[in-house]
C-alpha cells in the first residue's frame, strides 16, 4: 500500500544535505514496519517525505496508488512531543480534525468518545494538555490521530521523550490498538527493544547518506505484550538487530 | 550508596504526586512569605506604601505656603480640592471655568483613546496575521511599516490637523497610529513564532488554509498580541493627551494645557492623576480580557 521507488531526500542550503539516498521500501496494509537507526541517518525525514510535510527530490512515493503531494488525513501522524494545541481540551484537540473537515457532530462524537475509552482518557476530556503528564499527553495524540479513521499511522519516536516507565505502558497501549484497529503503522525509533516488540519487520537505516541496509522480520507470535520483552527469542532478535547495527554504523 | 539513596529519593518523589510545598508550611509563615514575595493579600498591602509615603512627605513638605517649589507643586490637600471642584463643582458659574466638567473631559477622552484603540486592534491583528504568515504579505507592508514607524506620533500632528482640522478625529487618527505600531508588530511576531509541528499536525488532520489562520496561527499568537494590545493602549493614552493639548478643544489634554496657561497647577497635577488613573484602570481591563482568554497559558506556566 506504501511505496517507496528509489526515493532521495537532499536539502538545499549553503552546504546541500543528502538525507536519503535511493530508499525502497513497501509497506502492505495492516502491517506494522519499525524504521531504526542512529541519529541522523534520516529517519524523520523518510517518516516525513510519507507524510507529505516535505517535497521528494528524486524517485517515486505512493500511497494506496497515488502520489503523495500533501498531508493528509489517511496518513495520520504522531509527534515525538505530541504537539497538541494549548489552548484545546482534550476533546476539542481530539476533535480538532472532523471538525476541520466539516464533519457532522453525530458523525464524529460516538468515535471520539471511543477512541478517548480506548486510550483510557474518557474521565479527561475536558482537561487541557498543560494538566496532563507526557504519557497521557502522547495517548490524545494517538486519539487524535485514529478518530480520523487513517489507512496508515507515522510515528516519529513517539514515546522516546517518556520515562522507562510509562514507555513501556505506552508501548503496551500501542500494541493493544493496533491489535484491535489492524492499521499500518510506521514507527521510528532508535530503541532496539521497542522495534522489535512492536514490529512485524525492521528497517535497519545507516547515515550519510541515509539508506535502509537490511530489513529483518520479526517472527515472534501475535498477540504480543511486554512480557515478551524477557523471552530467549526476544533476546536472539535483539542481539542479531545489534550487530547488525554495528555493521551498518561503521567502526566508529 | 548515597547515590542510590538519592537516587531513590528522587524516583518515589517524582513518582508520587507532586505535593504543595506551600500548605505543609505554617500559615504565619506563608503570610510572611507571600506579603515578601508579593503575592496574595501582602501585594495589595506592598502596592500602597510607598505612593502613600511620597504623598506624605509630598503634604509635610509643603506645610505653611501649601506648595512647593515656589507655588509650581501644591500640597496633594489643594489638588484633592481643586479635583472636588472640578469633579462636583458647579458648571458654567464663577471664575473657574473647569467646574463641574470632570466626567465630561475623562468620557471625552476615554471615548477618543477607545476609538482609535478599536480601529488600530481591527486593523492591526488582521494584518500582523498576515504578515506573519504570508511571504507575500510581508515583503509588500513590512518595510512600508518599517520606515513610517520611527515617525513618532508627535510629528504626524501637523499632518493630522491639516487633514481633519480641529476635531476628535484628529485625535483618533493619532492614538490609532500610535497604537498600531506595538499591535501589528507583537502580532506579527507571535504569528511567526507558532510552532512547525502545529501546523503540520493541523495540516495532517486535512485543515485548509483558512482553518490554520483561525484555528491554529491565532490563538497560538494571542499572547504577542495581548503584549502590543497593553503597549499600544499605553502609547493611545499618550497620543489622546498630546493631541487634545494641541489639535482639539475638549478633553483632559486640553485642560490640562489650559490649565497650566492660566496658572491654575492644582488642576494641572488633579488632570495628570486622572490620566494615570484613567490608564492603569483600561490596562487592567485589558489584563482581565487576558487572563480570561488566555487560561491555557496561565496553567501552563504555573507547570513548567
Ligand atoms: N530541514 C532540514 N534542512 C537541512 N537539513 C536537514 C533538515 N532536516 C533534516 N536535515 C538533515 O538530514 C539528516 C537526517 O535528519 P533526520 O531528522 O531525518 O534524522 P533522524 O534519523 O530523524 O535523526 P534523530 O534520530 O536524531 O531524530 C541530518 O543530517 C539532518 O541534519
Ligand atoms: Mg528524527
Amino acid at each position: 500500500m506504501i511505496e517507496f521507488q528509489g526515493v532521495s531526500k537532499t536539502f538545499a542550503g549553503r552546504t546541500a544535505v543528502q538525507a536519503l539516498a535511493e530508499v525502497d521500501l513497501s509497506i502492505r496494509d495492516g502491517e506494522f514496519v519499525a524504521l531504526l537507526g542512529p541519529s541522523g541517518c534520516g529517519k524523520s525525514t523518510l517518516l516525513n517525505l510519507l507524510a507529505g510535510f516535505e517535497p521528494l527530490s528524486e524517485g517515486h512515493l505512493t500511497f494506496a496508488g497515488q502520489e503523495v503531494r500533501r498531508p493528509g488525513p489517511d496518513r495520520a501522524v504522531v509527534f515525538q512531543e505530541a504537539s497538541l494545541f494549548p489552548w484545546l481540551t482534550v476533546w476539542d484537540n481530539v476533535t480538532f480534525g472532523p471538525r476541520v473537515q466539516r464533519r457532522s457532530r453525530a458523525e464524529y462524537e460516538e468515535r471520539t468518545r471511543e477512541m478517548l475509552r480506548l486510550v483510557g482518557l474518557e474521565a479527561f476530556r475536558d482537561a487541557l494538555p498543560a494538566q496532563l503528564s507526557g504519557g497521557m499527553r502522547q495517548r490524545v495524540g494517538i486519539a487524535r490521530a485514529l478518530v480520523m479513521n487513517p489507512r496508515a499511522l507515522l510515528m516519529d519516536e513517539p514515546f522516546g521523550a517518556l520515562d522507562a516507565q510509562t514507555r513501556l505502558a505506552m508501548q503496551q497501549l500501542l500494541l493493544d490498538v493496533w491489535q484491535t484497529l489492524g492499521i499500518a503503522v510506521l514507527f521510528v525509533t532508535h530503541d532496539i527493544d521497542e522495534a522489535v516488540l512492536l514490529a512485524d519487520r525492521i528497517c535497519v537505516m545507516s547515515a550519510r547518506p541515509g539508506r535502509i541496509t537490511r530489513e529483518i522480520q520479526v517472527e515472534l507470535p501475535r498477540p504480543r505484550s511486554i512480557d515478551n520483552l524477557i523471552t530467549p527469542e526476544f533476546t536472539a532478535y535483539k542481539a542479531m538487530i545489534m550487530a547488525e547495527m554495528k555493521l551498518a554504523h561503521g567502526t566508529h | 550508596m548515597a547515590q542510590a539513596e538519592l537516587l531513590q529519593a528522587g524516583q518515589s518523589a517524582s513518582a508520587s504526586k507532586p505535593a504543595r510545598p506551600a500548605s505543609a508550611r505554617p500559615a504565619a509563615a506563608r503570610g510572611a512569605a507571600a506579603f515578601l514575595t508579593g503575592t496574595g493579600g501582602g501585594r495589595a498591602v506592598l502596592a500602597v506604601i510607598l505612593p502613600l509615603l511620597v504623598l506624605v512627605l509630598w503634604q509635610l513638605a509643603g506645610r505653611g505656603t501649601g506648595s512647593l517649589f515656589g507655588g509650581v507643586l501644591p500640597t496633594p490637600d489643594r489638588v484633592w480640592a481643586a479635583w472636588e471642584v472640578w469633579a462636583f463643582g458647579k458648571s458654567g458659574l464663577g471664575l473657574n471655568p473647569y467646574s463641574g466638567t470632570w466626567l465630561a473631559n475623562v468620557l471625552f477622552s476615554a471615548q477618543r483613546v477607545a476609538q482609535g484603540f478599536a480601529l488600530a486592534t481591527l486593523v492591526g491583528i488582521p494584518l500582523g496575521i498576515l504578515i506573519g504568515w504570508n511571504r507575500l504579505a510581508a515583503g509588500s507592508f513590512d518595510p512600508l511599516i518599517q520606515v513610517l514607524r520611527p515617525i513618532p506620533i508627535t510629528a504626524w500632528l501637523p499632518f493630522a490637523i491639516a487633514v481633519f482640522g480641529i476635531q476628535s478625529m484628529g485625535a483618533v487618527f493619532l492614538i490609532a497610529l500610535g497604537a498600531f505600531y506595538p499591535i501589528v508588530i507583537n502580532t506579527t511576531a507571535g504569528a511567526r513564532g507558532v510552532e512547525k509541528n502545529w501546523i503540520r499536525a493541523a495540516l495532517m488532520m486535512g485543515a485548509r488554509p483558512s482553518d490554520i489562520l483561525l484555528r491554529v496561527v491565532l490563538p497560538a499568537s494571542l499572547p504577542s498580541v495581548f503584549t502590543g494590545l497593553r503597549i499600544g493602549l499605553g502609547i493611545g493614552w499618550t497620543a489622546v493627551i498630546v493631541a487634545e493639548m494641541v489639535a482639539v478643544k475638549s478633553g483632559l489634554g486640553y485642560v490640562l494645557w489650559d490649565a497650566y496657561y492660566i496658572g491654575r497647577m492644582d488642576v494641572v497635577i488633579a488632570d495628570m492623576a486622572s490620566i494615570g488613573l484613567l490608564g492603569f484602570l483600561s490596562d487592567r481591563l485589558i489584563l482581565l480580557l487576558e487572563h480570561w482568554v488566555l487560561g491555557w497559558r496561565r496553567l501552563q506556566s504555573f507547570q513548567n
